[in-house]
């Protein structure tokens, strides 16, 4: 199958690991990723509180160029998915500014008709290629691991718009992360947020949201903690140490993985072409015992 | 907004992560402030910026208000009438009608202490709009409409 690949601002920029383990991956499970030319930002986070129809047309033209492309839109951050999925349902109840919006859309030769196919991480993995191809593409499987899926808030909610799980009780990462031969572990806090978005705001609070997490994690003894959200992964691996300091414990330890690098170690691909040395909470342990398995 | 169907459930600040967290920020309240004509106060007060965006305030809201919504609607409205807010909002608006994109491709630390960037990694160039101009343009006039 072929989709209309867009990694988004952050996984373009800043979390390149996990594009590089998304474009190691996809080929050997039959995904072709089309270059998206021309594609910008999905509008979300620097226009939702700015100027809705600024965050209209810079979603609805990411989706205008998966439309002229003929295929589905397939993305990486549960921001950016959930950014279309309301510019979509906003654009449907608005002829006028779907108007206007096309209006602006044809001097680039584009032109949105809502009619591309939103694909999220879940959805292409689990609902379109499903177990049987993941676990055939599993040759190391990750036997004897337990980890805890971290879903991310916009993956889930809000339920009215249709999202790519359920939203008090999601369980697509936890089958993803069962298909390479881990085993997935239900926690208390799942469905919580990460604090991602008050970064800028008040990190004192990001630290102690996601602390909760990693304290919950590591008290269960897990082998790490698994999402496939780019902002989720940028708190809970990145400011780790930040975060150790902050809710005053430096034994606060957990590995943290894209699920994408996790089903590659599975299948048997390099860790160097998995971005997995740009992963920052202490992983190394994890991939020692992978890699004598 | 339909801030008046509001019945003060309560369902809202305890889903909230930030409620617990942060003194004066409680989505219930918020309603109730909107449902009184407060809004003025609540763009003075600075409360309506530590909402994380989680969503679950709209999902669990069982007359489908959506607090969340409600404060997008009051940033929007805040900043378009020059109230104080945090310069991230400014600085990425800017970034994204300018470039096209939040932030620009960037080495990036490895564990080792090491940097690599998407060349290193083997990866193709960013993505980014083909004609800034046009871009910028049609974000400009779609704002200027709105005002």
């Amino acid at each position: 199958m072929k989709v209309a690949f867009f990694p988004g601002c952050t996984a373009q920029a800043d979390q390149i690991g996990y594009e590089a383990s998304v474009r190691a991956i996809m080929p050997k499970l039959g995904v072709e990723l089309a270059e998206m030319e021309g594609a910008a930002c999905c509008g979300y986070p620097p226009y939702s509180s700015v100027s809705e129809a600024a965050w209209f047309y810079s979603s609805a033209r990411d989706m205008a160029i998966a439309e002229g492309m003929g295929l589905p839109l397939f993305t990486l951050c549960n921001g950016c998915h959930l950014s279309f999925t309301e510019t979509k349902h906003a654009l449907a109840k608005d002829s006028v500014l779907k108007a206007k919006i096309n209006e602006k859309l044809t001097r680039e030769g584009l032109h949105y008709e809502g009619k591309a196919e939103l694909l999220h991480v879940f959805e292409l993995l689990h609902d379109k290629l499903g177990k049987e191809k993941i676990a055939a593409a599993v040759i190391k499987p990750l036997t004897g691991f337990r980890f805890g899926a971290h879903p991310g808030c916009h993956s889930i909610r809000p339920s009215s718009l249709g999202r790519p799980d359920d939203s008090e009780n999601p369980h697509k990462l936890d089958d993803l992360i069962n298909w390479t031969g881990a085993q997935a572990v239900e926690y208390p806090g799942k469905v919580d947020c990460c604090g991602s978005s008050l970064a800028s705001v008040s990190g004192k609070t990001v630290m102690e949201i996601a602390g909760d997490k990693l304290k919950t994690v590591k008290g269960l003894a897990l082998d790490g903690l698994v999402t496939t959200c780019p902002f989720c992964f940028k708190v809970y691996d990145n400011r780790q140490r930040a975060i150790a300091a902050a809710v005053g414990d430096r034994t606060l330890e957990v590995p943290v993985f894209y699920y994408t690098q996790l089903l590659g170690l599975a299948m048997g691909i390099g860790q160097e072409r998995l971005g997995l040395e740009l992963n920052q909470s202490p992983v190394d342990p994890v991939l020692a015992r992978i890699g004598g398995a | 907004m339909n801030a008046e169907v509001c019945d003060q459930c309560g369902k809202c600040p305890s889903a909230c992560p930030v409620t617990a967290r942060i003194e004066g920020f409680n989505p219930r309240q918020i309603i109730a402030k909107v449902s009184l004509g407060k809004e003025e106060e609540l763009m003075k007060s600075g409360v309506i910026w530590t909402c994380t965006s989680c969503l679950k305030c709209r999902e669990r809201c069982p007359e489908e208000i959506s607090p969340y919504d409600v404060i997008l609607e009051l940033r929007r409205e805040a900043i378009s009438e020059g109230f104080e807010h945090p310069a991230s909002y400014d600085e990425a608006e800017k970034a994204v009608t300018e470039t096209g994109v939040v932030q620009q491709p960037q080495p990036v630390r490895t564990r080792s202490r090491d940097r690599k960037d998407r060349v290193a990694l083997g990866l193709p160039p960013a993505q980014k709009p083909k004609d800034q101009a046009k871009y910028t343009q049609a974000i400009k006039e779609l704002k200027e409409a709105a005002d």
